[in-house]
């Protein structure tokens, strides 16, 4: 299993996709200027920009590398020569996707250092009315990669099943945007605004709503840009639902693989 | 197709792009600024639309509208005053406040321009208060809200209130002494022109700031007069009827100018008005 690993992050070099990720540092380098665009939170929105850079390119890379990762390695037949080693195709999956796992962590590790040296110097420029809570901010950028970690165990899911990447590419961004409206649907639904809507759609959104994963909860941006404090208790809650979750879809994917008939 | 005829193809393509780029330029720079807005949809909508990035949108949302203002301010200035989409920026700023809200810079905006520009009070105060349920460290709010309330609504014991909490959150005793004067009632145009200057002082953006400069500038206009005013009566021991009699009679000089284009004069009550309403009037309208 880490042999597929090393193999897998390697590919990821190889594939340059560290050259693209530096090109978007282009875009970090224009923070400062773009902040100061704010009226009465140029800080702030420094550090609205930077963790909003941050979730786009981390949703791209567990779209495009959970989604076609697996789904690659089957189409140019990598895999089957991969296969013939004396290792189950379970563990062969879970590699791939600790290394990608793995390389959203890493991404997140750079992405956030360089998050706290231009919300630095945008402070530096207009001191913020109340001071940078750092340690949300690194809460907020780890907690966002858990997410897109978990978002990438959906890719690899549906690349289990599936012989195009279009599924797993779209059925991740669909799982993505479902993700992230469900808690606002639940309570939409739960308000006076939504007291005319049909009875049994109510109750099968309120079904849908415990299946599908939950995004919203790792969503600590407010905090890290305003510093409200984060609930532990809520962080420790998120982290389990994260390993549980985590856990069903992975297991999930592995039993499917494992019974896939590849030709 | 051969080979031969793609690098015509190309040059004749570029040669239309070349064409079509100076009108379709022109036609953007002049594009009537009511049009730039736009449309938002519904905040719910927007909120689920959003993902996980709702505070850049609202951020977006902000910016959107501080073009557009800045496009409308640059046209009154150029003479052409065009009128204000106020319940297109009530729509995005509304939009942005249910994505974000703690989103500072609209609320920043919302007193801009609700209060002296639409004259919509109420609402300005409705989104304060909305405002202060999450930021709750935040004395500004408080204090805007406690102008609002003294100034316009003339609810004193609300300003009063409200300038309580500003002083509560902000460890100044200005906000406290300010509560004390509006329960007063008094000192309105003094208060005003404190509130302008802070208001003006703290803006970042120009737009913004020229705003609040011009009105700060028609409202020491009207302190002159005031104090003229003041002179006069206890010089004379009567009103004078007109503002020219100010002027005539030497206790008003130079003559006051409304920035606004407007002309100033006493109203039967005794206090200083202006025919502009510290506004700028609407396109083929005189003030």
């Amino acid at each position: 299993m880490r042999f597929v690993m090393f193999i897998t992050l390697k590919g990821f070099f190889r594939d340059r996709l560290v050259h693209g990720l530096l090109i978007s540092l282009v875009f970090f380098a224009a923070i400062p200027s773009l902040s100061n665009l704010s009226m009465r939170q140029v800080t702030e929105l420094s550090i609205t920009l930077s963790l909003s850079m941050i979730s786009v390119l981390q949703l791209v890379l567990a779209v495009f590398l959970g989604g076609t990762s697996l789904w690659k390695d089957i189409e140019r037949r990598y895999a089957f020569s991969l296969l013939a080693l004396p290792f189950s195709r379970g563990r062969y999956l879970l590699g791939k996707f600790l290394a990608v796992a793995l390389f959203t962590l890493g991404v997140a590790v750079v992405l956030g250092c360089v998050t706290c040296a231009v919300v630095t110097i945008a402070a530096a420029s207009y001191p913020p009315d109340r001071p940078i809570v750092w340690w949300n901010l690194l809460l907020a950028i780890g907690m966002d990669a858990c997410k897109y970690i978990l978002l990438s165990s959906f890719a690899f899911l549906f690349a289990t099943v599936s012989s195009s990447f279009f599924l797993p590419v779209l059925g991740t961004l669909a799982v993505f945007m479902v993700g992230s409206a469900s808690q606002g649907a639940l309570e939409y639904l739960g308000s006076s605004e939504a007291a005319t809507m049909a009875p049994l759609f109510k109750r099968t959104v309120s079904y849908l709503y415990y299946l599908v994963p939950n995004f919203s909860a790792f969503d600590l941006k407010v905090n890290a840009i305003y510093g409200i404090p984060v609930s532990g208790r809520g962080m420790i809650l998120t982290l389990l639902y994260f390993v549980a979750y985590l856990g069903a879809v992975i297991s999930l994917a592995m039993l499917l693989f494992s019974r896939r008939e590849m030709k | 197709m051969t080979a031969r005829l793609l690098p015509s193809l190309f040059l004749a393509f570029f040669l239309a792009c070349a064409l079509v780029q100076i009108p379709f330029a022109r036609y953007l720079k002049n594009r009537p600024v009511v049009e730039k807005i736009g449309y938002v949809p519904h905040a719910e909508l927007l909120k689920m639309g959003s993902a996980d990035q709702k505070q850049f949108m609202a951020a977006l949302l902000v910016s959107k509208v501080l073009t557009y203002f800045g496009g409308v301010t640059q046209q009154a200035e150029r003479k052409v005053v065009i009128p204000m989409d106020i319940r297109g920026i009530h729509r995005h700023l509304e939009g942005a406040l249910k994505l974000d809200p703690y989103n500072m810079d609209s609320y920043y905006f919302s007193q801009a321009l609700f209060v002296w520009d639409a004259r919509n009070v109420p609402l300005a105060n409705s989104l304060l208060d909305y405002g202060m349920k999450y930021r709750t460290w935040d004395w500004y709010l408080p204090f805007f809200a406690g102008f609002n309330s003294a100034y316009f609504l003339k609810d004193y014991r609300k300003a009063a209130d409200y300038y309580r909490r500003a002083g509560d959150l902000s460890g100044s005793d200005l906000y406290q002494s300010l509560a004390g004067r509006y329960l007063q009632a008094s000192g309105q145009t003094d208060l005003a022109i404190a509130y302008l200057a802070t208001m003006e002082k703290g803006a970042r953006s120009s737009a913004i700031k020229k705003a609040f400069g011009i009105r700060l500038a028609a409202f020491r206009e009207v302190k002159r007069i005031e104090a003229a005013l003041a002179r006069y009566r206890s010089e004379n021991g009567k009103s004078p009827v007109t503002v020219q009699t100010l002027i005539s009679s030497g206790y008003l000089a130079p003559p006051p100018r409304d920035p606004y284009g407007g002309e100033f004069y006493l109203s039967p009550e005794g206090t200083v008005s202006t025919t502009s309403k510290f506004a700028f009037a609407p396109k083929g309208k005189k003030p």
